[in-house]
């Protein structure tokens, strides 16, 4: 789990692609948890949505805990779309099941 | 006026949201003003001056029952440039803008540095709710707004798929307006009435609506004559729209209208 704290934006961004890129290396499952953070920019929503990516390329499973989460965060993911989009859950706790229970299926495509 | 580092984005969320809440913003709108801010300076501090340092301007000011914000900066303006990998290769930053306030527009060139005008209605503001339907920008779309010299294409085709994500059409229905907007993006600015690209953009549930205009007369048949497909392909991309119309508005100025719904 991956857990930002208060105000992220650019200035932050390597760190968490560090950390989510090790997680994924650990091959365990990735739950990015922004329950505490403050505020997030479009370079975290970036980060966000590639280590999505990595972890279905790896094969493990990836949720986003939102938690009773700041407004602004929680905005930001509905206003984008990417609330619907993302395997978003409202707990930490419901953040872990959905990764354990394995990988995303692949979107829905063409058709 | 701020050096154009990535640091000084934290002193500007403060300052916009203190701005915001002087004009009487509510809640849900000063994070909206803090994301449009980081959005617009962080542009300036990554692309503006090749990352090496250069003034940041930003003002804010009430118009009306909005609050209207600029960002400017004396940089190398618009130019195609490679993907930055911390800003993803998403390039979400102005289409988050797009989708947090009523509109934006952006002006300037290679040389003549940037400027981005974006505008937020005050809501909270009491007297919004008696003021005439002139100052109201209608509904819940954004409204662009581009120069002449800069590139219509990227920006609209990003906002567009903010907007139909957000309004939960299918990916294919998503890549539909996105192609129906590359077809807008090719009108040129002459065929504005005020000579810039004027183009709205309104989502709701599986439905986007792109509003062109306002374009000087005829130049409405011409923008869908144009959507045309090159021989040897046959039809045109208005087949992919699920509705096309042209509204007529003040002084002979024409809008067209291009909606786009999930098919079922």
């Amino acid at each position: 789990m991956v857990s930002l704290r208060g105000e992220h934006d650019l200035t932050t961004a390597p760190v968490l692609r560090e950390k989510t890129e090790s997680a994924i290396a650990d091959g365990v499952g990735l739950v990015i948890d922004l329950s505490e953070a403050e505020f997030i920019d479009s370079s975290i929503i970036g980060a966000v949505l590639d280590a999505r990516k990595r972890a279905g390329e790896s094969g493990i499973g990836f949720a986003v805990a939102l938690g009773d989460g700041e407004p602004p965060v929680r905005r930001v993911l509905e206003v984008t779309g990417l609330k619907q989009n993302l395997p978003v859950r409202e707990s930490r706790e419901e953040a872990v099941a959905q990764v354990q229970a394995g990988p995303e299926a692949p979107p829905k495509g063409e058709g | 006026m701020v050096p154009a580092r990535a640091e000084n984005v934290a002193v500007l969320r403060r300052a916009i949201s203190g701005i915001g809440e002087s004009v009487g913003m509510e809640e849900a709108g000063l994070g909206d003003l803090q994301t449009i801010i980081t959005e617009a300076a962080m542009n300036v501090v990554v692309h503006a001056y090749d990352g090496g340092d250069g003034p940041l301007e930003v003002t804010a000011s009430r118009s009306g029952h909005s609050l209207e914000i600029v960002v400017r900066d004396h940089g190398s303006g618009f130019r195609p440039r490679p993907a930055d990998p911390d800003r993803g290769e998403l390039r979400l930053g102005l289409p988050l803008i797009a989708a947090l306030s009523d509109g934006f527009q952006i002006s300037g060139g290679p040389g003549r540095g940037t400027e981005v005008r974006v505008s937020k209605r005050i809501v909270g503001d009491e007297e919004a709710v008696e003021a005439p339907a002139e100052d109201l920008v209608a509904g819940d779309g954004t409204r662009l707004s581009f120069a002449t010299d800069v590139p219509v294409a990227p920006v609209l085709s990003r906002v567009i798929g903010m907007l139909a994500s957000r309004a939960d059409l299918s990916i294919d229905r998503l890549a539909d307006s996105q192609l129906l907007g590359d077809a807008v993006s090719t009108t040129g600015s002459s065929e504005f009435t005020d000579g810039r690209v004027d183009v709205e953009v309104f989502d709701r549930e599986g439905c986007l609506e792109i509003r062109v205009g306002p374009l000087v007369p005829g130049a409405a048949e011409r923008l869908v004559k144009g959507m045309e497909l090159p021989r040897p392909l046959a039809g045109s991309l208005r087949a992919l729209a699920s509705g096309i119309s042209v509204a007529e508005g003040d002084g002979g100025s024409e809008r067209l209208l291009i909606e786009v719904e999930e098919r079922r």
